[in-house]
């Protein structure tokens, strides 16, 4: 059976890589951390990879804003390549740091704009939030990271600027229209949450989105920290031994499969 | 020449940095100021010309659906006349390594600009109420700067 191949992306700051890559490959994938150097230096290998993952962290020490400073590199040196990887249908993944590189560089909501139009601002409480919280996952999401899990599950926040704000309202139309927003905040039973369980304030609750076709994922919760039932607070998931978070990166690897 | 930019946050969403900032203030039992807005300054020097500068500004320090940004000409300062609002600048001292500065030179080359420049990074912070001189000063050195690396300016 093929071999599903995953490329890391990590530069300075990125702290997040290694639990990316073992969820992966604990998807059966092999996962390798590519230093971004490596790949502007040789832009053709991403497409060695059939999943392209942005991991958690404080890329260049969130100077300016968070993945402000990763966000003009890709863009500027290597988002021809990330917007065809995307556009073949690719998964991609970006998570917390990521999903602030995916909105800012405009891979994210829609890559064929390639544009800024939302962005992840400072939280409500002006200050860096870390905790367990409940998400929902939207019914008409068309994610291909989030089948096959339950309504509501918790994953663990870790943010500084995590509130997702879109250009205006018309945007947020668009994306529920388009069946993009994939994660909200939630209350344990499925309620509009009220801080600290909604972290940031974000639109809507908004915790993740996807592009319009639903390969490429931007999520502020870090499900690369929920793969082992031993993770969780309670030491709730599945087959008494794997945590939720495991789910969604084993969604992507059979994709690819 | 020199350019000071300002990066301000748009009027339609909420100072977050600000505000944390009014917390702490209370916190410190002092009840006199209302508001608190928050803005990072720039200070680019060297052969930045201005559409240079307004570029970097536009495209890399600010955030272009939260923020806008304001360039002047280093140490230009808007004159205050309200007898509500404070202002205070805030900066390293010399010869303190300015590691975001650092960044930003990358960033810059990144944008396409290779010209040498230097650029220093600050912050700025609007104080909205009525307080005495000493409670100024005493926010100041407690809170807003931490003077063993940094210097301030009030103005007012």
């Amino acid at each position: 059976m093929k071999k599903v191949k995953v490329l890391i992306l990590r530069t300075a700051g990125t702290n997040c890589d290694y639990e990316t890559q073992m969820a992966f490959e604990l998807c059966g994938a092999f996962a390798e951390r590519v230093h971004i150097d490596i790949l502007i230096e040789k832009k053709n290998k991403i497409f060695k990879y059939d999943i392209l993952a942005f991991p958690g962290g404080f890329s260049y020490g969130d100077d300016i804003a968070s993945g402000k400073i990763l966000s003009n590199e890709i863009k500027n040196k290597l988002g021809d390549i990330v917007k065809k990887f995307a556009m073949s249908g690719r998964p991609i993944i970006g998570i917390c740091n990521g999903f602030q590189v995916f909105v800012k560089m405009g891979l994210l909501p829609d890559p064929n704009v390639f544009e800024q139009v939302s962005s992840l601002y400072y939280n409500d409480s002006g200050r860096f939030e870390c905790r367990w919280v409940y998400v929902k996952i939207e019914k008409k999401t068309r994610s291909i990271w989030v089948k096959n899990l339950p309504e509501i599950i918790s994953l663990p926040v870790a943010h500084g600027e995590g509130k997702f704000i879109p250009k205006n309202k018309n945007l947020l139309k668009v994306l529920s229209k388009n069946n993009q927003i994939v994660l909200k905040y939630s209350s344990k039973d499925g309620n509009i949450p009220k801080y600290p369980l909604d972290p940031n304030g974000s639109s809507e609750q908004i915790a993740a989105i996807s592009n319009p076709e639903g390969n490429i994922l931007g999520l502020m919760p870090h499900p690369e920290r929920y793969i082992f039932a031993l993770q969780h607070p309670n030491r709730e998931g599945f087959d008494s031994k794997y945590g939720w978070g495991k789910i969604i990166f084993q969604n992507a690897v059979d994709f690819v499969k | 020449m020199n350019f000071k930019i300002e990066i301000l946050t748009k009027k339609c969403f909420e100072n977050s940095r600000g505000k944390n900032m009014l917390s702490k203030i209370y916190s410190m039992h002092i009840n006199g100021i209302k508001k608190v807005e928050y803005s990072p300054l720039y200070v680019i020097g060297g052969n930045i010309s201005f559409d240079e500068a307004r570029i970097i500004a536009a495209d890399l320090l600010s955030d272009k659906i939260t923020e806008t940004y304001a360039i002047a000409e280093s140490d230009q300062h808007c004159k205050i006349s309200s007898p509500i609002l404070s202002m205070i600048e805030v900066w390293y001292k010399k010869n303190v390594t300015d590691t975001v500065s650092e960044s930003i030179i990358k960033a810059v080359k990144d944008l396409g600009i290779s010209k040498k420049f230097k650029i220093k990074t600050g912050h700025k912070y609007y104080l909205y109420g009525r307080i005495s001189k000493a409670v100024l000063s005493r926010i100041t050195t407690k809170l807003l700067a931490n003077t063993l690396i940094q210097e301030y300016k009030i103005i007012k």
